[in-house]
């Protein structure tokens, strides 16, 4: 009983193994190894580094060209309020030295009482006819005389015109606004006329003691051209009006960055546009080789990170994983005396140790059942669906006389008449695979050494969990007493419908496994898949058997003409067919049948063909000849059939 | 015994260089330590420009000293001041332009870091004139402050 339960839980996991591999099967991921996804994980790991880098060199060149034009600005800046500071000092100079004019002061004075303004509009016309300390370093464009009021009482009528007869508003308030002594301090401010730009400076006339007040009126366009001189760089000033006021700097496009400043008058309105050309041919070069250092430094770690992890992954993840499935493929191929490396991290360790345990299991119980079965007096015979032999107890082995390795290499139609498989079709037909009925029969037997003998048989349609197969137990007659004959033999049947069913589901398990994994179970031959009874139609089958005959036929031909070798050593080099002994002579008997149409079984073993055409291209080499090509064109269409069917 | 002079010679004249570097030293440290005009001259009252200003117009009878060089004077002055550089001013001067050691006195030099109007005003107590006026801002502040002055 346990040892059925056993057997059913192997069973199921069996089957759960099968349906698992179906489903991933059907999974393109499977095509992927971790290796390679580790790897494309990487690599896009590095793009997006190289590409984030890229992108940051990109950011760090324009904030430094940022940075250098703010910096330009403030130096314009500075620069402008430098030069009208000096412009401021010498308007103030001159402004000093004409409020202190005595002559000024007499005129002004009287004035007052309303005479002799055509002397003081004089005395204000003598700097420009004259000109004064300083004349070279501002550009005089009206001198204006005020009341201590600040009413116009006259102005130079040399320099400019169009002004409007008053003090200008900024100064005006400005003025207004401070005390009686704050009013003896100079007062100057940059301001915009009708026509443009100017610069005034309003002082006492009379010193600390004055009379009224004088505005020293200049022109700061004059001066603005200073500003180049401090920064150091070539620069160009516009009016407002986008008018050019000194635009000759030369300055070279590609390596000259632009800096708009736009100098502000007193109380805050628009002056100048300033524009400075700074020369940025240093600052890229040196952008560049940091950006380079950078990026290269960067991408250099990264990398070498990434390869660094990368190696990790390959010590403690690949190389481990590798060897485990190296390890249980060769044992799932039935080296089941093989251990799995657990040299690894802990979840490999677990899992290798899982498996291995696993394996031992199937070993045990695979010994177990073949054991039990090697106990059994009677023959018991397992063949495929299409009548390839798939496993022989010891008794059977010996009823046969054929050696171990032998069995692999059997067909149902070597050991039973041709029309056996026809007999097993018509018992499958007519009692269901399901109600697993066995049938009685006597058959005809036939040894190795060529004797044919007759048995009882007890023919049973085996349901797997990939298709069908047949399983023959077989009771010898030929040497027992005729009365006694049928008890024996009902007795016989009898112990051995029980033992069939005790074994049943224990075999089902070794013949799925040795379906799985050729070569688990010693004696059990591949098993191709199996096709559903009744699948396939006659036409097919006449199909397949036409095109296994003439890949068979191409492979001779090839074997023969393109090697020159014997059939008998395509069957010993290829160890596909069977080679027997028949009378001292070896022949290849089976080999023999898929030559010809007539002799073809039924249900040829296509993948033994496969197997062959594929053992003479491998010996034929790269050569091309026409033999080779027609084999590989049969052998094309065959797996085509294949496919289709 | 010879060697042991010699080295005794060596060691004073190491001793002998280290002194004179720590002179040397000591002496540029100190020529970076610029003189500043004291807060405060006893005798004397500190006045800003614009009080400055008031007593000009005020008090005609005031008399303004420029204690700076003649270069500096002929560069632009207070209006009315007379140029007498403290280390050539005398007693006799002095009292050639304010015989009454009443009369006002107003010094001044070119700010906080010059001392010759400090040392003007202490030479002016010194010799018993009691209404004296510092202007211990001086013309930096004057000309900061943009007031009127007087070019030659």
């Amino acid at each position: 009983m346990d040892r059925k339960e056993a057997s059913d839980g192997n069973r199921l996991t069996l089957q759960f193994i099968y349906e698992l591999s179906k489903y991933n099967k059907s999974m393109r991921i499977e095509k992927l190894s971790i290796k390679a996804v580790t790897i494309a994980i990487f690599m896009m790991i590095g793009i997006v580094a190289i590409v984030l880098s890229l992108f940051a060199g990109s950011y760090f060149r324009q904030a430094a060209l940022d940075a250098q034009i703010n910096s330009l600005s403030r130096v314009i800046e500075v620069a402008s309020q430098e030069t009208l500071r000096k412009v401021s000092k010498h308007t103030f100079d001159l402004g000093m030295k004409l409020g202190h004019n005595k002559r000024l002061i007499q005129a002004l004075q009287k004035t007052d009482i309303g005479v002799d303004q055509a002397r003081l509009i004089t005395l204000l016309d003598d700097p420009f006819i004259n000109g004064f300390a300083g004349f070279a370093k501002i550009n005089l464009v009206k001198l204006r005389v005020y009341s201590l009021d600040l009413e116009l009482i006259a102005e130079s009528s040399a320099g400019i015109t169009e002004l409007k007869n008053h003090l200008p508003e900024y100064l005006a308030a400005r003025v207004i606004q401070r005390s009686k002594t704050d009013r003896l301090k100079a007062i100057d401010a940059l301001w915009l006329s009708v026509k443009e730009p100017l610069y005034s400076t309003l002082v006492p006339i009379g010193g600390l003691r004055s009379v009224g007040y004088l505005e020293v009126i200049i022109d700061p366009a004059f001066n603005l051209p200073d500003i180049g001189n401090i920064t150091k760089t070539p620069i160009n000033i516009f009016s407002m009006t986008d008018a050019g006021i000194d635009t000759n700097n030369q300055y070279n496009k590609n390596s000259h960055l632009p800096v708009k400043f736009t100098l502000l008058t007193s109380d805050g309105k628009p002056a100048f546009r300033i524009i400075g050309y700074e020369n940025v041919e240093k600052l890229s070069k040196e952008m560049k080789h940091t950006q380079t250092v950078t990026t290269s430094g960067f991408l250099l770690l990264t990398l070498s990170t990434l390869l660094f992890a990368l190696w990790l992954f390959n010590r403690f993840l690949f190389v481990p994983l590798g060897r485990m499935v190296e390890g249980m493929k060769q044992i799932a191929d039935g080296k089941l005396e093989l251990t799995v490396n657990k040299k690894g991290l802990r979840e490999f360790a677990t899992f290798a140790e899982s498996f291995e345990s696993m394996a031992n299991q199937v070993k045990i119980r695979t010994n177990d059942l073949e054991r039990l079965l090697d106990l059994d007096d009677s023959a018991i015979l397992c063949f495929g669906h299409d009548g390839e032999a798939v496993y022989f107890n010891k008794a059977a082995i010996v009823l046969f006389g054929y050696l171990e390795e032998e069995i692999s290499e059997l067909d149902m139609n070597d050991l039973f008449p041709e029309d056996i498989m026809e007999l097993m079709k018509s018992f499958i037909n007519k009692s269901s695979i399901l109600q697993k009925n066995a049938t009685h029969v006597r058959v005809d037997c036939y040894h190795k050494g060529g004797n044919v003998f007759q048995s009882d048989a007890v023919i049973n349609p085996l349901e797997t969990m990939s298709g069908f197969g047949y399983t023959i137990v077989l009771d010898p007659v030929a040497n027992k007493e005729n009365d006694k004959l049928p008890k024996h033999v009902v007795n016989t049947i009898e112990k051995n419908e029980q033992r069939m069913h005790a074994v049943e589901q224990s075999l089902n398990s070794i013949l799925e496994i040795a379906r799985k994994n050729p070569g688990l179970i010693s004696g059990v031959g591949y098993i191709e898949p199996p096709a559903l009874p009744g699948h396939q139609s006659d036409d097919d089958k006449t199909l397949l058997r036409e095109q296994a005959v003439r890949v068979m036929r191409c492979a001779m031909e090839c074997w023969e003409h393109d090697l020159g070798k014997s059939k008998l050593e395509l069957a010993e080099k290829s160890k596909i067919w069977p080679v027997y002994i028949d009378k001292s002579t070896p022949t290849t008997r089976t080999l023999d049948k898929y030559l010809h149409i007539d002799s073809c079984p039924k249900n040829p073993r296509s993948q033994r063909v496969i197997d062959t055409a594929e053992f003479v291209l491998k010996q034929s080499g790269k050569q091309q000849t026409p033999h080779q090509q027609q084999l590989v064109e049969a052998l094309q269409s065959l797996r085509q059939l294949i496919s289709g069917i | 015994m010879e060697t042991k002079r010699i080295q005794l010679i060596r060691f004073s004249k190491v001793k002998v260089l280290i002194l004179f570097l720590s002179l040397i030293l000591s002496f540029n440290l100190n020529a970076y330590d610029k003189p500043r005009a004291p807060e405060a001259v006893p005798g004397a009252t500190i006045v800003l420009a614009e009080e400055v200003v008031d007593m000009i117009l005020t008090n005609p009878k005031l008399i303004i000293i420029d204690s700076r060089k003649r270069t500096e004077y002929i560069k632009g002055h207070i209006e009315g001041a007379v140029n007498i550089l403290n280390t050539e001013m005398m007693m006799e001067d002095l009292e050639s332009i304010a015989s009454d050691k009443t009369t006002a006195l107003l010094f001044y030099c070119n700010g906080t870091l010059c001392i010759r109007s400090a040392n003007a005003v202490t030479k002016a107590v010194d010799w018993g004139y009691t209404n004296i006026y510092w202007f211990r801002d001086g013309w930096k502040a004057w000309t900061e402050k943009k007031l009127p002055m007087v070019i030659d």
